[in-house]
């Protein structure tokens, strides 16, 4: 079968444009890691169950392996390496750090991803609110505890800004 | 003397800084120019000869570089060995050859440009299977018409053996009542969040292989990796990076040996990454089994003697088959006084994705069916549980205190740590919340288990398997280096998978080298040409207390020493007079006599003239510590199979919805003691984690075979890994027991969790629906299991 | 985990999407959120020549109220059904189940048409449209048609959409407003998909006493939404505003019993179509409670 036609793609990622040609079937998690460079961008199970690949795609927290590239055409993506302001962690990424909400940080890019985007939704939410909202990302090291831990404070500290 | 400025304290692990910013390094973030992506053709069958495999078209696909069958590698590299002897060589390669023996076994291996199109080739492969009848159930398979998964072998039954110690038959005579149960175990795995993977590249002209890997026994892929390639181990380099976890899961040489292989074939460089199905059907299950228990109960209730007869399902496990079943000696008594034990262990082989290690080896299974028995025992005895538990617990005062299989229980208040479980789990106000309850139609339970948790391998299990030589004992290495500037370089051989490690080592290194912590740089990496390393290195058996912290101090050590004698040297004063605080050498009685690091640094690398003569340039400390109380079995076959015990008990509040089967878990208390504690934010993470996967175990994960032995739950659909909503926030509490037996008084952190979390929470329903009488079967708990436990118990009183 | 090849189209328009749909793309499947499909693709469970990609059509993505109808555009996300206030407000049952469909990142980008063209059996949105007696309207080469939600679900995973047809919007009479209504739902873990679930809805003229129709859907462990009618029937029959203590509670436990019976009789028996058909016996009689509750 003769390939497919390539397919042009102009999106930004954490800033930067790109303007280019992908092949359809690319998805958008091996297009962000492979021609972006954002291998912050992690794959834990390519079937859109565990979260790793959590990215926001105009604001809004998505799975990147159950997209395709194609896809983020006219959009703009932040990945966790656009998260944070020139030296300046995001409060999520901060609050992340200070509660050790993390061991081999395999799930973290999206752990703290999904909570960008949870705040935004729920700024002043409950423990089981929190519990949730995270239920689609999985962390095999923690037991959670103190990602939970971690939203809490970030949703303190994100409201005082 | 050293300051004690780090040790102990709440350091923030340095490692999240990169974690967090999306800096981590693993293994598919390790790329190369003209690197190749391969793809596994896999079984289909559990059973069956490979009749024929036609790989013409998928060479025909455009980017495909190199495909590779069983008979293909079979003639570029020797059989894989297993790290236990076998009886006779069973022929195992990194690709089946012959026959295949479980679905999801490999057969072809495809390198191409791009994973998507080593993929496509995959599809146009053609394997014609003979399918041939398949053993699935372990006990099965021990028969003599059971089909065999080597011929050559004769039979399933990989090892079977059995081990008396203490007057059994005596004790079984003399007790007043024996329980026996039969224990089934299921299969689950901790399936860390990044996947098994390698990149191999194969340099000809210099004959020499690099391979990245995150596989977390680096020493012991080393041996493997050169005898099936038939390269030397000096011209292999091992390096590894960040770790997405490990949990045990992380070793699979045989796909080192297929990278390497495709590399040497294509002249580039080649990634093999699992993919999550490939993960959860071919890397390693946790092993189940089923297991025979027999307990002799005196007149007072006191537990005299144990009889096990332990059969492990290795599924098509040969590379490390008996350690299952050998680690339960070192918690057979768990943390009870019972003097007489008889285990009887089978290693068998079925038609099953390998069986391996997973957080616990063997452990989780004992403690479940021990504790599982001791609250059956109360129950029947009309005894009260705790009760019956205390008066069973090894006394304060006897420890240290040894085990009849020969382990050795370092250190623990057993009482204590069931005192302070009571009071965090408020056990007195449950027994009122439980009668409200059930007088409200609700059904709450309170289950607890007690566990020790043996942790640094001392590799008995290969010498109680053949008893032969092929290793023994425990060690790890590392390296502190102070540079030619004077900052400081740790290298260790145990990097970790997320343990924290590195901050760990900086804290040790900045306390023996009284500098700031800011000063140390350990480096992330494991690499076979830089790190001192032996076949006992890795990330694995819980040994960072065990055998690396004194690698890590010993080299810190060396350093040390060195430092003083070069500036009692160049200060003209008595090595005696010195010490090392604060980044200075100085006297302890005229602080102005001093010399910085940076010029001792600057004498030991630059100016080699003003070194003492005798003296070898260079700040450099290597140490391969190996703890003393690594020994051989004795002639009754005692040993310490894993030399430091920590102890952990775990308690469980749950209700349990009768109509709809679902248990949630309400309230969960741990108490932990891993001896002194290097850095308190490191090991309470551990403790949650571990504990998250003894639920998962528990309550969710379970690998379902139907009887033909095809998989089904081959994605995280199927596979159920708890979230954010089943965990719940866990109270814990430490106790502080210095083992006297390691540097530090530290001991294993990471199993503690997985070990009794299944007995507890499987106890705390039983304990919710005692009114009904309910019995419960097989894990995990599954809401329709608890369903038809409650129903069957409701019929037998109706 | 890769996806096969295939080609991409991408539709700006319905009309588009329909002749790629007859033309070019004939063998092709539509993509909307990507949240089932893609999956099965990188699994290679599924597999396609070509894609068209809905999302680029701007105007289906809606929720309108039309005169005495609430209008849903296929592409709307999951996420903006779940935050609308207009559904709040007029369909409050599909409130209760939207925050039930997987996790917030499925729902920031599955939408409503994919779920109901997707149709399996065990997803909230089928079950509950059903229930309202939704209308999906269907655009093809031929133009547009109308059908119910009944007559939509086959079975597992079927349609009555021919392959050239597009779901284009779900249509929700507000005419009648349910007095009680509850959406129950029982999975292994929060997010995932249903073992069992339930859309009851009581409807009772302004100050009757007693119900002038009920809806009680099954979705699940069966092949298609599942009209659970003895059931319905009894509590149209039986339940009256006054009904409580023990009789209501019988009455509830017979709904139970009837509901497993009809189970028994439209699932496959197998080892845990047992607990399943109990299960679903459970979650009717506890969906229904509190739907008579909220009527009081
Ligand atoms: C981890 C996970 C958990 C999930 N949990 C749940 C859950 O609990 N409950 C639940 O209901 N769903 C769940 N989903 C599925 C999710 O809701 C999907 O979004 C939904 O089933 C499909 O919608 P989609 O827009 O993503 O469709 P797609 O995946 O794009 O398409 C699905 C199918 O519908 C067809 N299709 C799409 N749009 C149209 C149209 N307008 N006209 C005709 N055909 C069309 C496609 O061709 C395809 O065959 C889960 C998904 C994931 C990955
Ligand atoms: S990798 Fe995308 S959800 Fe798991
Ligand atoms: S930190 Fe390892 S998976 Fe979450």
């Amino acid at each position: 079968m003769k390939a497919p036609e390539p397919v042009k793609l102009s999106t930004e990622v954490n800033g930067a444009s790109f303007q280019g040609e992908v092949e359809p079937r690319k998805t958008l998690a091996d297009f962000l890691r492979e021609d972006a460079g954002c291998t912050g961008v992690h794959l834990g199970c390519e079937h859109g169950v565990c979260g790793a690949c959590s990215v926001l795609l105009d604001g809004a927290v998505v799975r990147s392996c159950i997209l395709l590239a194609v896809q983020a055409d006219g959009s703009k993506i932040t990945t966790i390496e656009g998260l944070a302001e020139g030296e300046k962690l995001h409060p999520v990424q901060q609050a992340f750090l200070d509660h050790h909400a993390l061991q081999c940080g395999f799930c973290t890019p999206g752990m703290i991803l999904a909570t960008v985007d949870f705040l935004q939704r729920c700024p002043r939410p409950t423990e089981t609110q929190i519990r949730e909202a995270l239920s689609g990302n999985l962390c095999m090291c923690t037991g959670y505890v103190n990602i939970v831990r971690a939203v809490k404070e970030a949703a303190k500290q994100l409201k005082q800004l | 003397m050293t300051q004690n400025k780090y040790i102990g304290k709440a350091i923030r692990p340095r490692e999240d800084q990169r974690f967090v910013t999306g800096g981590g390094l693993y293994l598919a973030d390790i790329s190369f120019p003209k690197m190749l992506h391969a793809a596994i053709l896999r079984s289909i069958h559990p059973h069956a000869r490979i009749v024929s495999i036609d790989t013409t078209e998928a060479l025909k696909v455009p980017g495909v570089v190199a495909v590779f069958t069983g008979e293909q590698v079979r003639a570029r590299s020797k059989p894989l060995r297993s790290l236990v002897p076998l009886p006779v060589e069973a022929p195992y390669y990194c690709l089946a050859w012959e026959k295949v023996r479980y679905v999801g076994e490999p057969v072809v291996a495809v390198a191409a440009e791009s994973r998507y199109i080593a993929e496509d080739a995959l599809e146009k492969i053609r394997v014609e299977y003979e399918p041939l009848p398949a053993v699935i159930d372990p006990e099965a398979a021990m028969n003599s018409d059971a089909p065999l998964l080597f011929d050559s072998l004769g039979t399933n039954v990989l090892w079977h053996d059995w081990f008396t110690y203490g007057d059994v038959d005596g004790v079984f005579r003399q007790a007043s009542r024996v329980f026996s149960d039969r224990v089934v175990i299921h299969r689950y795995a901790s399936t860390p969040l990044e996947t098994f993977g390698c990149v191999a590249a194969y340099d000809e002209a210099r004959q020499y292989l690099t391979l990245w890997t995150n596989d977390q026994r680096p020493g012991q892929a080393m041996p493997i990796l050169s005898h099936s390639l038939g390269l030397a181990n000096a011209q292999i380099r091992l390096i590894t990076a960040d770790i997405g976890g490990g949990f045990g899961n992380k070793r699979k040489p045989p796909y080192l040996v297929l990278a390497a292989l495709l590399s040497r074939a294509s002249g580039q460089p080649v990634q093999f990454i699992e993919d999550r199905r490939e993960n959860l059907m071919a890397l390693v299950h946790a092993c189940n089994g089923v297991m025979d228990l027999e307990v002799a109960v005196g007149a007072d209730g006191r537990l005299l003697g144990l009889k096990v007869r332990d059969i492990a399902d290795e599924g098509a496990n040969l590379l490390n088959p008996t350690v299952h079943s050998l680690l339960k000696l070192g918690n057979i008594t768990n943390c009870y006084d019972i003097r007489a034990v008889r285990f009887e262990g089978y290693s068998v082989m079925t038609n099953k994705c390998p069986s391996g290690a997973n957080r616990g080896i063997g452990k989780p299974f004992m403690c479940f069916a021990l504790e599982r028995m001791v609250d059956n025992m109360a129950r029947r005895l009309g005894r009260d549980r705790i009760e019956l538990r205390r008066q069973n617990l090894i006394p304060p005062e006897s420890i240290p205190y040894t085990t009849p299989t020969g382990s050795l229980i370092d250190s623990g208040n057993f009482p204590e740590t069931l005192n302070k479980l009571l009071s965090l789990i408020e056990y007195q106000s449950f027994q009122q919340e439980q009668r409200n309850a059930r007088s409200q139609g609700r059904w709450l339970g309170l289950g607890l288990a007690l566990a020790v948790e043996p942790s640094t391998s001392n590799q008995s299990s290969y010498i109680l398997t053949t008893r032969k030589r092929n290793a023994s004992g425990a060690a790890e290495a590392a390296m502190v280096r102070v540079e030619s500037d004077g900052s400081i370089q740790v290298v260790l051989a145990d990097v970790g998978s997320g343990q924290g490690h590195q901050t760990a080592a900086s804290q040790i290194v900045a306390d023996e080298l009284g500098v700031d912590l800011e000063a140390v740089h350990v480096s992330p990496f494991f690499d076979s040409l830089v790190s001192p390393w032996l076949y006992t290195t890795g990330n694995y058996s819980n040994k960072f207390a065990g055998t690396d912290v004194g690698a890590i101090q010993g080299a810190a050590r060396k350093v040390r020493e060195k430092l003083l004698s070069l500036a009692a040297h160049l200060l003209n004063t008595a090595r005696e007079e010195l010490e090392l605080m604060d980044g200075v050498v100085r006297s302890k009685k005229d602080s102005n006599i001093r010399k910085t690091l940076q010029e001792l640094a600057h004498v030991a690398y630059r100016d080699l003239l003003s070194l003492p003569p005798e003296m070898e340039p260079g700040l450099e400390g290597r140490y391969y510590y190996r703890p003393s109380l690594a020994n051989l079995p004795d002639e009754q076959r005692r040993v310490r199979n894993q030399l430091f015990v920590s102890n952990a008990g775990h308690a469980a509040v749950v209700e349990v919805d009768v109509e709809t089967g679902k248990v949630s878990i309400l309230k969960y208390a741990i108490v932990h003691d891993c001896g002194t504690v290097l850095n308190p934010v490191i090991v309470e993470g551990l403790v949650h984690g571990a504990t998250a996967h003894g639920i998962g175990a528990a309550l969710y994960e379970e690998f379902v075979y139907d009887p033909e032995g095809n998989l089904l739950t081959t994605t995280f659909v199927d596979y159920l890994k708890p979230t954010a909503v089943e965990i719940p926030d866990f109270k814990t509490d430490h106790l502080e027991s210095p083992s006297p037996f390691t540097p530090l008084g530290m001991k294993g952190v990471g199993e503690g969790g997985a070990i009794p979390a299944p007995a507890a929470l499987a106890n705390a329903v039983e304990n919710a629906l005692e009114p009904l009488g309910v019995r419960l079967g097989d894990l995990p708990l599954t809401p329709e299991r608890v369903w038809k436990a409650v129903r069957a118990a409701r019929k037998k009183t109706d | 985990m890769k996806p096969a090849p295939f080609r991409y189209y991408r539709a700006r328009s319905l009309l588009e999407a329909i002749d790629f749909l007859s033309g070019p793309a004939a063998d092709g499947k539509l993509l909307a959120g990507g949240q089932s499909l893609i999956p099965l693709l990188n699994l290679r469970l599924a597999r396609t020549d070509a894609l068209i990609d809905l999302n680029p059509i701007s105007d289906l993505s809606y929720i309108r109220k039309e005169g005495a109808e609430i209008a849903v555009g296929a592409l709307t996300r999951q996420r903006e059904m779940e935050y609308s206030a207009l559904l709040a407000k007029e369909l409050p049952l599909i409130a209760e189940a939207m925050p039930q469909i997987g996790h917030p990142a499925i729902r920031n980008r599955g939408t409503v048409g994919g779920s109901l063209a997707h149709a399996d059996p065990a997803a909230e949105l089928p079950c509950v449209l059903t229930a309202l007696d939704g209308r999906l309207v269907v655009a093809g080469p031929d133009g547009e048609r109308v059908i119910r939600a009944e007559d939509f679900f086959v079975g597992l995973y079927t349609t009555a959409l021919s392959h050239q047809e597009i779901l284009k919007e779900v249509r929700i009479s507000l005419a009648r407003r349910p007095v009680g209504w509850s959406f129950v739902e029982f999975a292994r873990r929060h997010g995932d998909f249903a073992l069992s679930e339930v859309s009851a809805l009581l409807y009772a003229d302004e100050g009757a006493d007693r119900c002038s129709s009920v809806r009680v859907i099954v979705g699940g462990s069966v092949e298609r939404p599942l009209r659970v009618a003895s059931v319905e029937k009894l509590i149209q029959d039986e339940v009256s505003l006054g009904l409580e203590g023990k009789p209501l509670v019988q009455l509830l436990k017979q709904a139970e019993s009837y509901t497993e019976t009809e189970m028994r009789s439209s699932v496959a028996t197998s080892e845990d179509s047992e607990y399943l058909c109990h299960l679903t016996g459970v979650l009717v009689r506890r969906a229904l409670e509190s739907a008579i509750l909220r009527w009081r």
